[in-house]
């Protein structure tokens, strides 16, 4: 009778002492900040790509009246 | 350095809907997408008005506020483009956008949305220019090309304007001095917070 009693007493005691270990370690990963990952598309991605070429001027022109021509 | 803006003269537009229909095959939209349509109010009615309305490219971008994955980034130009790589469908940006710009192809199993499509200015994605790649998921890349979208360079009526913002606001003018103001620059308050006075 002691014996079981002292066997469950170190089963319990082991899996509190395990238990506790890897909830801890868990709540550490967890809490561990990270970076936050917002998209950065670079300077190429972002470069202005508008141009005034004649075809541009073209469509300016022909949307004016032709007196402002 | 120029500021890209559209601009719709609803004192123009005849709603022939040529702008959805070049848009549509300029940029291989798929089906069930309209990156451009044509509003009509009072239809039918006095005082009837057409309204062209696509993604507005806004000063400070609703979409790109509640995006939870942050994939929207404006350019140098000022345009609004995002990521279809990072984007997950979950549908905040349509719910953000007071013009109803962003759509979803719905082509997944069970009701899921699919990567946000919305109008790029025709200046593609965040892909490299005028590749393949950049046109499957973006669409045409004319800004690259030195060339303003279809929708408005084929506009018949030249209701549709778009470019440089200061350009177009005085194209727009030199129309209401000789015309008188009418229903105004449409859609210009909300998106870029001003409007085009006389």
């Amino acid at each position: 009778m002691q014996d079981e009693k002292q066997t469950a007493l170190s089963r319990r005691n082991f899996l509190r002492a395990f238990g506790g270990a890897s909830t801890a370690a868990a709540a550490t990963v967890a809490l561990t900040p990270t970076e936050a990952l917002a998209y950065d598309p670079g300077t190429e991605e972002m470069r202005a790509r508008y141009k005034e070429t004649e075809h541009i001027k073209a469509f300016y022109r022909v949307n004016r009246y032709p007196e402002h021509k | 350095m120029a500021r890209m803006k559209f601009l719709c003269d609803a004192e123009r537009c005849i709603e022939c809907n040529a702008c959805v229909t070049a848009c549509k095959n300029e940029n291989d939209v798929p089906w069930g997408i309209n990156r451009r349509r044509v509003v009509t109010i009072n239809d039918g009615k006095p005082g009837e008005r057409s309204v062209s309305m696509a993604c507005m490219h806004c000063t400070d971008a609703p979409c790109a506020a509640v995006c939870p994955v942050d994939c929207f980034y404006t350019t140098e130009d000022a345009v609004v483009l995002h990521s279809k790589d990072l984007c997950i469908g979950c549908g905040y940006c349509f719910y953000a956008c007071p013009f109803g710009a962003p759509q979803y192809p719905r082509t997944g199993n069970f009701g899921s949305r699919g990567k946000m499509d919305k109008c790029t200015f025709c200046s593609g994605g965040p892909d490299t220019d005028s590749t393949e790649v950049e046109y499957d998921k973006y669409g045409a890349n004319r800004l690259a090309e030195g060339k303003l979208p279809l929708c408005a360079e084929m506009c018949s009526t030249k209701s549709l304007l778009a470019g440089d913002g200061e350009i177009i606001a005085a194209i727009y003018k030199e129309r209401v001095t000789q015309r008188g103001y009418g229903s105004g620059a449409w859609g210009w308050q909300t998106a870029y917070r001003e409007t085009v006075g006389v």
